[in-house]
């Protein structure tokens, strides 16, 4: 139930500088997934929104108030950390309610909120357990409710699916999801997984190196990444990468060779690219289909195959991409060792010019 | 070879058990003797020295109980160690806590001077803490021993109580930052209940020498009704130098109450003694 | 706009200027205390200690600054050096004697219960039930017990036919120390038996049994695996020994007296310090500047050689990864 505004928010620990100035707005009601290889800011830009940090510069707006200058509890969020951080030798009911103590708010208030919380995650059963008697799953749920019955404004998590093993994963995914419809209210979620990031999120921001690369909704990003780095993270398996050269230009219609020699003719905004610029060409594994029947053939030698039945992946090494995946739907009958020819189209293609930033085609 | 390792490692085994067991006695019957002795006659002391009492009489206890000042220098002791240790823990556990918790400029200088206060004898500073204590006028006052051993013991207090800080996970104090509390409060019912066994350790490790301790006193207290009782016992083996029977009551006497707390709880008494060897 | 930037964000600052305040009082309030408190009792009286070697004294009031006069008057006046030598090869004696007494033993009976045999548990209560006693009960009780006539020992060895091995064992120059190591390192040897068994209980069992498997006898084991992996272990024993040997007071004092009697054989540097500083029959009135001196002097020497060691037993001591 907030919108939130970053303006040019800037964080640095002793000389360096770790936020590079982010600008973001968030909606109301918006589940946002904050995505990015270790490393890149995604949690600190976190810590700063829920005032565990200071900001070096910059300003942030809830509602259009501004909270930089709050201390974390007063600016209406509430936060999930990745280790759930439940209170040891308190139980799940004193865990739950200690924010709320803190807050002075009458017992039966608190008692209210408590029960209702757990109802909403099934807890009530173990309301007075000690955290230590509980399953991963059970005290994910208690760091949520412990939330939940602050009633914020906004949710934060920080990786909070990261201690489970794969199968709850799945579960939490889908219980998350529908804890936001329910809840109806602002969420911003941090992680590395980027399976999470695209069926969890209203918008995604992608970060790189305390930089916000993109930020969109999860297919746009899919289709339409602005940046190499972008559509390298998005996407499972991971694009694959051509790397060609222009070798002619006029008027908004160009020539590329890729290194092994494919040529294809593109139709890009004038000027934009000049004779002899590099460029990478980024093709899907699952735009990469075997035989000739696109426009641009590619050969290679299948180091690895691991056929699934219903899908099939392939793992290709050719003078161009040592490292190349296809992903067909449907079963494969290919060796290991095999040489066999990939071919793809030009129209589900992503190409990215020598700044390495997305070069829309045209026409 | 393999039916030879294993005679051999039965002989082994023999020699270990053999050498463990005397070493067991050796340490245990001095102890045992001191204790069945306090309750001998002097006659039977000299009569029949290594026999079991002949009555469980408790009559060198009455004496120390109604004609010594034994539980006066019990009750100065007590006074002396829990005051000590208590705030040992109070002050060492708060310093301990910024040092780990918090980032701060001059915190790795004073970690530092904790760090070097472990290294300082200060026994060899008898003399100007004895000028300073007059001045003071703590010389002949339980308060002085209390301020020295509080001082003595806080750098090993504060080093031992920082380790087990630091192993706290960071998230428990953003979590509780995140409800609302103070840094006060998430010290006090976050963090600190946490490391409870800890200060039972350090506890224990600071109790037991100032419990023991006859130096400081010796130097520092003069008056009967003052002295602590590793301190009276001197006085006392002067005035009872001939009869044995009370002697080895007051020595079982004082030894008794450590002990029975040792035996109860032998595992955190050894994780306490050797907590600072221990790394 | 930079005007209107400027006059915003004031308030915001103060807000933030104020919470940082408040930490550093906070801060400060965690810290003050004990900074107080050692400075007061520990870190003034050391540097007083100092400070009083270079002055005359006459009772509790200070005097003339005379330099390094009272370090002369305990080093080279031979009324005084002979003491201070005599006291400290007895102390040498003492760490040499402890070092294999005490911590030999305590190694052995370590790598005995590092296997943990029956009654593990009961042995390492009995082993350290002493170390909690007090030093004056351990000197008092052991002193009762070697009592040349009615004491324990001489009667149990005149009861098993060895009459002519009991003697007055405090009271001959001979025997004296020897039988007050001995009973130093039965109170004591619980606990570098302790230390000892917890550092070879932190070697990875992998560690042991690759060699076991590897055809190493147990003894091998113990040479070639547990003891270089225990080396942390043995630098803080071997450092504390040393310390605690230099620093040697209470089982002297409780079972010998003032003066090292019988002759002196069992004088150490702190009764000799304790009867420079504040009087004794040998040692004349008591005198705050030789004291000192001499506390400076002993200091000096346990900290340089404590540092020595510690640089050079660290260096051999591996990482365990």
């Amino acid at each position: 139930m907030a919108t939130i505004e970053l303006r040019d928010v800037t964080k640095d620990f002793g000389g360096v500088q770790v936020i590079h100035g982010a600008n973001l707005s968030i909606e109301d009601n918006e589940f946002v997934v904050f995505v990015g290889p270790s490393g890149c800011g995604k949690s600190t830009l976190l810590r700063l929104l829920s005032g565990l940090e200071e900001l070096s510069a910059g300003e942030i707006y809830i509602d259009g108030e501004r909270i930089d200058h709050l201390p974390p509890a007063r600016r209406g969020l509430a936060m999930v950390f990745q280790s759930y951080a439940l209170y040891p030798h308190m139980t799940v009911y004193q865990n739950m309610s200690y924010a709320l103590k803190v807050a002075r708010k009458s017992k039966q208030e608190i008692e209210e909120k408590v029960r209702a919380a757990a109802e909403i995650l099934q807890l009530t059963e173990l309301l007075d357990r000690k955290p230590k008697a509980l399953s991963g799953g059970q005290r994910q749920r208690v760091a949520i409710g412990r939330a939940i019955v602050r009633d914020p404004s906004v949710f934060l998590f920080d990786e909070p699916l990261s201690n489970l093993d794969a199968k709850l994963r799945v579960q939490m995914r889908i219980e998350l999801t529908n804890l936001h419809k329910q809840l109806q209210s602002t969420m911003i979620y941090v992680t590395h997984d980027q399976v999470e990031a695209m069926t969890m999120a209203d918008k995604i921001v992608v970060m790189r190196s305390g930089h916000i690369e993109q930020v969109g909704a999860p297919l746009d990003l899919f289709n339409k990444p602005v940046n190499k780095f972008v559509a390298g993270f998005i996407g499972s398996p991971a694009m694959n990468f051509f790397k060609g050269q222009i070798i002619s230009a006029d008027e908004g219609t160009y020539e590329a060779q890729l290194d092994n020699g494919t040529q294809f003719k593109f139709k890009a905004q004038a000027g934009r690219l000049t004779v002899q610029d590099s460029i990478d060409l980024g093709v899907r594994p699952e735009d990469l289909q075997p035989g000739n029947t696109g426009a641009g053939t590619l050969m290679g030698k299948a180091t690895a195959v691991e056929r699934l039945g219903a899908q099939t992946y392939a793992y290709l090494s050719s003078p161009i991409n040592e490292n190349m995946i296809i992903h067909y739907a449907g079963d494969l009958d290919i060796q290991s060792g095999e040489e066999i020819e990939v071919s793809f189209n030009l129209d589900s293609c992503h190409l990215f010019g020598p700044d390495e930033q997305r070069i829309e085609f045209e026409g | 070879m393999s039916t030879l390792n294993k005679k051999s490692g039965d002989l082994g085994t023999w020699l270990m058990h053999i050498f463990l067991g005397v070493n067991a006695v050796i340490m245990l019957y001095p102890i045992i003797m001191m204790a069945l002795s306090s309750f001998k006659t002097n006659q039977e002391i000299f009569s029949s020295p290594f026999s079991l009492p002949k009555s469980f009489s408790f009559d060198n206890f009455a004496i120390i109980w109604s004609q010594t000042n034994v539980p006066r220098y019990f009750i100065n002791s007590t006074i002396v160690t829990g005051l000590s240790v208590l705030v040992l823990l109070v002050v060492g556990t708060m310093a301990a806590y910024a040092l780990s918790r918090y980032k701060f400029k001059g915190n790795i200088m004073i970690s530092l001077f904790f760090l070097s206060g472990l290294m300082l004898p200060l026994r060899l500073a008898i003399i100007p803490l004895f000028i300073q204590l007059k001045a003071l006028g703590l010389v002949d006052n339980l308060l002085g021993l209390i301020c020295i051993y509080t001082a003595m013991s806080l750098p090993a207090t504060v080093f031992i109580m920082t380790g087990f800080l630091r192993s706290l996970p960071s998230e428990l104090e953003d979590s509780a930052r995140m409800d609302g509390a103070s840094e006060f409060r998430i010290m006090v019912e976050i963090m600190v209940p946490l490391i409870t066994p800890a200060m039972v350790i350090a506890g224990i490790y600071n109790a037991v020498p100032i419990w023991n301790d006859f130096f400081f006193p010796l130097i520092f207290i003069q008056s009967p009704e003052w002295k602590t009782l590793a301190q009276g016992l001197t006085a006392f083996f002067g005035e009872y130098s001939i009869n044995y029977g009370v002697l080895y009551a007051g020595l079982t006497l004082a030894a008794l109450p450590i002990m029975l707390v040792f035996i109860v709880q032998s595992r955190r008494f050894i994780a306490g003694m050797t907590a600072g060897a221990i790394k | 706009m930079a005007q209107r930037t400027a006059t915003i964000k004031t308030p915001f600052e103060n807000a933030l200027a104020r919470r940082r305040q408040l930490r550093k009082l906070w801060l400060v309030f965690l810290l003050f205390p004990a900074i107080a408190i050692l400075l007061t009792f520990v870190f003034l009286p050391m540097a007083s200690a100092i400070l009083y070697s270079v002055y005359e004294w006459d009772g509790l009031v200070r005097g003339e600054f005379i330099g390094l006069g009272n370090f002369q008057k305990v080093l080279l006046d031979p009324r005084n050096n002979q003491f201070l030598i005599n006291a400290f090869f007895n102390n040498v004696k003492v760490f040499i004697a402890l070092m294999l007494v005490q911590n030999g033993l305590a190694l052995i009976l370590a790598l005995f219960l590092a296997r943990e045999p029956k009654g593990y548990r009961f042995y390492q209560i009995a082993f350290f039930l002493p170390v909690i006693l007090s030093t004056v009960i351990i000197g008092f009780q052991w002193k009762l017990f070697l009592n040349p006539i009615f004491g324990l020992v001489n009667t149990l060895l005149r009861s098993v036919g060895l009459g002519d091995w009991a003697m007055p064992w405090l009271g001959l120059p001979e025997t004296a120390l020897g039988a007050m190591i001995l009973v130093n390192a039965w109170h004591w040897v619980g606990f570098p038996t302790l230390v000892f068994l917890a550092a070879i209980h932190r070697i990875p069992k992998d560690l042991i049994e690759a060699a076991r498997l590897d055809g190493a006898s147990e003894w091998m084991i113990a040479r070639d695996i547990i003891w270089p992996l225990m080396a942390p272990a043995v630098t803080i024993i071997v450092v504390l020994t040393f310390i605690g040997s230099f620093n040697w007071f209470e089982i002297p004092y409780i079972m010998g007296g003032l003066e090292g009697s019988p002759a002196y054989s069992t004088d150490m540097l702190g009764l000799l310090f304790y009867r420079t500083a504040f009087g004794s029959v040998s040692a004349g009135n008591s005198d705050f500047g030789t004291g000192s001196a001499l506390a400076v002097l002993i200091f000096i020497f346990i900290f340089t050689f404590s540092t020595i060691a510690t640089r050079y037993l660290t260096s051999r001591e591996v990482e365990l990864s």
